[in-house]
């Protein structure tokens, strides 16, 4: 039974997190989008529209749900399911603070990228089973596209790692009092790089390209089968900007502020960095076009693979050489 | 020019920033509206001069001049030549605010309105006489469109015409229909 | 020189007569002129290519177009555009028409540029009546079509921010076109469909007010134009995504007809309004800009080259605009005597030409309209074999058509 007692309310928890992320999270892209475009974004519903995803939701319960006729059935209606619960239990090993977090994971870092990696199949899976052509095209470039970039991810990832000595993101949190690992800017440009890629975002996001597949692998997806996919992507936005604010940006702690202050509004000071890293991915997708798939295949596979094997070699090399420079262990 | 790869997607991202010191244009529509220039061609209306209530006297310039014959002008002629216009018919749906009526009329009868709020919930009500109200939402006399839907063709048999006989000068059918 | 239309024509499925499918069938097992499909078996790799339907209803087809795609993969092997859709018998209404009337059909042909468009009709009309528009009607021909062309490009450059996927260049282009609509209001009367330009002069003069909001517009434009500029063109991914795409080169230009920006984007140096000068251009001060490459982002630096040169222009005809008349004393129901008349302009999207033939009456016997953009999609067409996708929809963002145009 204890078992159960300590399961349930995590999974909860993360739920809820999720869910309370994708309300907060589509009403900042509106007006965040709105404004950035000389306009107002949803004002109507609520004082300025707070009340708009809401209503969204609520829309997207009672839409009728067609089924295409020609469609993959047992695939059809798997796939968001697949895109979706990897993205749920990739809240698992976030840290909040030194104790607040849903699980306490040695290997966090590793099991939060194994996770992901599982979105993908999602993708192409309600690509492939909507029997749209369209669909299939989106599908095919999502999977080329984030599975040929995780592995310039984690080696981008790897600096951090070894700067910190450990793959605990509680740990990496706290081997960055007080200098944070984005001096590392190379690392924080890689990882940057493909983890825009691995979360769908523009300028690389090719399988839901608007101009020109019209709605991408979602294109036969209503009601809340859309909405799952619509939530898990922008789960996967949160869990990416959460994961370069643990890696790079100090997680939840603030430079010569002492542990008594800061344990307690720590949740918070994660949380507002985490909603100022996804400010800078909304003015980017709002801004920058979109790179084409052949180019963006050879960014990852000519360029970023590459440079990241070179760079985790170098990292390895100055924290070597500083070791025995100035002794001790870091 | 050598600049530094990725220089220019940051500068971009810096410009798209700084547009947003314009200010943002929207303009939300039932509370606040714009104003139109003065020029603004919208529906058309009787224009308001003192003393008379209108100054239309039947010539037919402006039914002549429209492009797609919208404008239909009923008129009495009595045994003293004096005339009596019974209908000035306006079709607001079909039409497509070109000013071209109004350029016509030698005796300043007519004016495009600044008025564009003109949905209906039904059709009907885009045809309205000009003499009675000014298009508006709630017409008090329905008219019937122009020239009758045509009903089911029978072939070789051709569409009945509407020109009855009475002394009521009418133009039902619409000129301009040269054979080429 | 051998058949223009030869040149760009695939050698694959789409190039049937009657399109992808005979009329009137439709088998599955029955395949399509031109398709492959491998065996089938257990040791085999079955591919196919894909048709997909770029169709009417697109986010990105600039109007209701619709290109068929054969795919292998992401490359397309083939497209054709079929059109149509928007067709709405503009040169058959003209032929029962007053002259007075054919204006507000013209403005409805390039809808989004609709003093070109009437200023071609007046233009031929005036020649077969033997009238000449006063000079101050010239001026403010001149005036109020680089207020079109400056807001025609920017509609141009803002989808083609989109079809890259850059959202945020739309709106800013929108809210620059917004202050250009609102002057073409004050002094026409509407924002789309103007009626302005008519055979013998213009509607109406230009108000105080309008010539305020120029003024205004004049001393902010410049620096925006700059910004737009650098939103995209600075931006290494729609530069990766835009150079080397679409080469048009001098041949296959003037074999399709080309003109405007697309040509000089190929290194032509031809524009109307220097060839064969109407309107105020004689007198104006402006340089053409022309650029060798050909390839979409030659035309992109060509078409924001020219809204500069067109705001240079907007401030001498403000600053020198003359005394007079804005209309010749024309009849009110023309009846030209027979005969021919051409006249040409320089619209935002090439040289749009309008042959009129009358036989006397009040009403044209033939309007022939030159549209620009059909020649242009002719030559979009020709390019998709071999490219990707996503450049596909690049390509035919970057030729500016209008179906409005294409289809009449």
């Amino acid at each position: 039974m204890s078992i159960v007692q300590v399961v349930v309310p995590r999974v909860l928890a993360a739920l809820g997190l999720m869910l309370l992320n994708g309300v907060v999270l589509i009403y900042m892209l509106r007006k965040v989008l709105g404004h950035l475009h000389l306009r107002l974004g949803p004002m109507e519903n609520g004082w300025h529209g707070i009340a708009q995803t809401t209503f969204d939701v609520l829309k997207l319960l009672t839409k009728e749900d067609p089924t295409p006729k020609a469609v993959d059935k047992a695939l059809y209606f798997i796939a968001p399911a697949i895109v979706f619960v990897p993205s749920l239990m990739a809240y698992a090993a976030l840290p909040f603070s030194n104790s607040v977090r849903i699980v306490n994971l040695e290997l966090g870092l590793l099991f939060t990228f194994a996770v992901l990696s599982l979105v993908p199949l999602g993708i192409l899976a309600a690509g492939w089973s909507s029997n749209n052509k369209w669909s299939l095209l989106g599908g095919m470039r999502a999977v080329g596209s984030q599975i040929s970039y995780e592995v310039p991810m984690l080696l981008a990832a790897l600096p951090v790692v070894m700067m910190a000595g450990s793959m605990n993101l509680g740990d990496i949190v706290r081997a960055q009092q007080p200098l944070w690992f984005i001096y590392n800017v190379p690392a924080f440009i890689l990882f940057f790089v493909a983890g825009l890629i691995e979360s769908g975002q523009t300028p690389f996001d090719l399988a839901e390209a608007d101009s020109e597949l019209v709605s991408g692998f979602a294109t036969e997806y209503a009601s809340m089968k859309f909405g799952l996919l619509f939530l898990s992507e922008f789960s996967n936005t949160f869990i990416f900007a959460a994961l370069t604010v643990t890696l790079f940006l100090g997680g939840w702690g603030i430079p010569f502020v002492p542990e008594a202050i800061m344990q307690p509004i720590a949740p918070l000071v994660f949380m507002i960095k985490t909603y100022l890293v996804i400010y800078l991915l909304m003015v980017i997708r709002g801004t920058l076009p979109r790179v084409r798939v052949d180019q963006l295949l050879t960014l990852g596979w000519k360029f970023l693979l590459p440079v990241s094997i070179a760079w985790v070699m170098i990292t390895g090399l100055v924290i070597k050489l500083g070791q025995t420079v100035f002794g001790g262990a870091q | 020019m050598t600049r530094i790869f990725g220089t220019g997607i940051l500068r971009s991202l810096l410009l798209s920033f700084r547009q947003q010191r314009r200010g943002t244009i929207t303009v939300q529509y039932p509370r606040e509206r714009l104003v139109l220039p003065e020029r603004a061609r919208w529906a058309v209306e009787i224009k308001p001069h003192e003393g008379v209530e209108h100054t239309c006297t039947g010539c037919r310039a402006c039914e002549k001049a429209c492009p797609d014959y919208i404008i239909r002008l009923d008129i009495t002629i009595n045994e003293d030549r004096s005339k009596v216009i019974d209908l000035w018919h306006y079709e607001l749906g079909a039409c497509m605010m070109c000013g071209l009526c109004v350029e016509a009329c030698p005796f300043d009868a007519i004016r495009m309105g600044h008025n564009y709020e003109l949905a209906v919930t039904d059709p009907a009500d885009l045809c309205v006489d000009l003499l009675v109200e000014s298009p508006a939402h709630e017409p008090k006399r329905k008219v019937a469109a122009a020239t009758p839907p045509p009903g089911p063709v029978e072939h070789g048999v051709p569409v009945p015409s509407t020109v009855d006989s009475a002394a009521t000068e009418s133009s039902a059918t619409p000129e301009g229909s040269d054979d080429v | 020189m051998s058949d223009p239309r030869e040149i760009g024509r695939p050698s694959g499925s789409l190039a049937a007569p009657d399109g992808i499918l005979p009329a009137g069938t439709y088998e599955p097992e029955v395949l399509p002129a031109g398709l492959t499909r491998a065996p089938v078996g257990v040791n085999a790799l079955a591919t196919e290519h894909l048709i997909v339907n770029m169709g009417p209803q697109h986010p990105s087809t600039h109007g209701v177009l619709r290109v068929l795609i054969e795919l292998d993969g992401e490359e397309v092997k083939a497209g054709e555009a079929s059109v149509g859709y928007l067709h709405r018998g503009i040169e058959k209404l003209a032929e029962s028409r007053r002259y007075s009337a054919v204006g507000t059909l013209m403005d409805r042909g390039d809808y989004i540029s609709g003093i070109h468009n009437e200023m071609a009709f007046a233009l031929a009309a005036e020649k077969l009546i033997d009238v000449e528009a006063p000079r101050r009607a010239n001026w403010l021909r001149s005036l109020m079509a680089e207020i079109n062309r400056i807001a025609s490009h920017l509609v141009w450059y803002g989808p083609m921010g989109l079809d890259t996927g850059a959202m945020g260049p739309f709106l800013y282009a929108m809210r620059d076109r917004e202050v250009l609509l609102d002057i073409l209001e004050d002094v026409t009367g509407q924002r789309m469909m103007f009626n302005y330009v008519r055979p013998g002069g213009v509607l109406a003069d230009i108000t105080p007010a309008a010539e305020k909001k120029i003024r205004v517009f004049l001393e902010t434009f410049d620096q925006y134009l700059d910004e737009h500029i650098e939103i995209l063109a600075g931006n290494e991914i729609f530069q990766a995504r835009m150079r080397g795409i679409g080469v048009i080169d001098r041949e296959r230009a003037v074999g399709f007809a080309l003109t405007g920006a697309n040509l000089r984007a190929s290194g032509l140096s031809f524009d109307v309004r220097k060839d064969r000068p109407y309107a105020a251009y004689s007198e104006l001060d402006f340089s053409i800009p022309v650029a060798q490459e050909g390839d979409c982002f030659a035309r992109f630096m060509v078409r924001m080259e020219e809204m500069r040169q067109s705001v240079r222009m907007i401030r001498q005809c403000i600053d020198g605009l003359p005394e007079g008349e804005f209309t010749a004393k024309v009849p009110k129901v023309l009846r030209p005597p027979a005969g021919e008349a051409y006249g040409a302009v320089e619209s935002p999207r090439g040289e749009l030409g309008v042959h009129l033939i009358s036989d006397g009456s009040d009403t044209p016997y033939r309007m022939r309209y030159r549209p620009p953009a059909l020649y242009a999609l002719q030559v979009g067409e020709s390019l998709l074999p071999g490219v990707l996708l996503a450049d596909a929809v690049v390509i035919l963002g970057s030729t500016d058509i209008v179906l409005g145009e294409i289809d009449r």
